[in-house]
């Protein structure tokens, strides 16, 4: 058995519309970073499928940490978009400690979007299963 | 008696949840669903806005967050 870890969360879109409300608390910034949030507008305005869909790809890479428990580092966990508009991962700060300490390794984050919700499953393989795959490929 | 900043943010999780009429002040309000990952960033501005102090999102200790008794002792009790 392959010793990877899955992760899986899923936003709906009216959550996203609640936070760009007038009267909501501007806390947009404190969950995605600048890059990110230059990748989720549109010609019209807000690209609410794609934060919805951003915000469920941080919470399921989150959980491949294994930190129950611990609070969300939002702007450590960036997903951003390779040529192509493949969804890459780049951890920072607290997000890459805690991504160390669970020896999570290579990141891949899967998005699908379709109204009334996004929803992302994040993958990754462990230390042990590179270690692992490392002592195979040597004998 | 509970601190007016400490009824702010009872009334603003209540504003959230209409099937409610009521937060106790030691009831969990991750476990019971009261506040999720995303809605915690919406209660971190709340009580920042409510209380004054500016919290550092990268050193929280989230047993401050758990329940309203712990969020009006570490952000409430001197006011």
């Amino acid at each position: 058995m392959l010793p990877g870890r899955v992760g899986i969360d899923l936003v709906p879109f009216a959550r996203v519309s609640r936070l760009l409300t007038p009267e909501a608390e501007p806390v947009l910034p404190r969950m995605l970073s600048e890059e990110e949030l230059g990748l989720c507008v549109t010609e019209s305005g807000p690209d609410i499928p794609g934060i919805a869909g951003r915000l469920a790809a941080k919470e399921a890479v989150f959980k491949l940490f294994h930190a129950a428990g611990q609070p969300m580092p939002w702007l450590g966990i960036e997903i951003l978009k390779e040529n192509g508009g493949r969804p890459v991962v780049r951890l920072s700060g607290r997000a890459a400690r805690l991504a160390r300490d669970a020896r999570v390794g290579h990141i891949e984050v899967s998005i699908a979007h379709d109204d009334p919700f996004a929803v992302a499953v994040a993958f990754c393989d462990t230390a042990t299963e590179r270690e692992a795959q490392q002592q195979l490929e040597s004998a | 008696m509970a601190s007016a900043g400490i009824e702010e943010i009872r009334s603003w999780i209540l504003s959230r949840h209409p099937e409610r009429d009521d937060v106790a002040p030691d009831e969990n309000l991750i476990e019971s669903r009261l506040v999720d990952s995303l809605s915690f960033v919406e209660l971190v501005y709340a009580i920042e806005g409510a209380s004054g102090v500016e919290i550092d999102f990268d050193n929280i200790d989230i047993r401050d967050f758990q329940t309203l008794s712990s969020i009006e002792k570490a952000f409430f009790a001197a006011v």
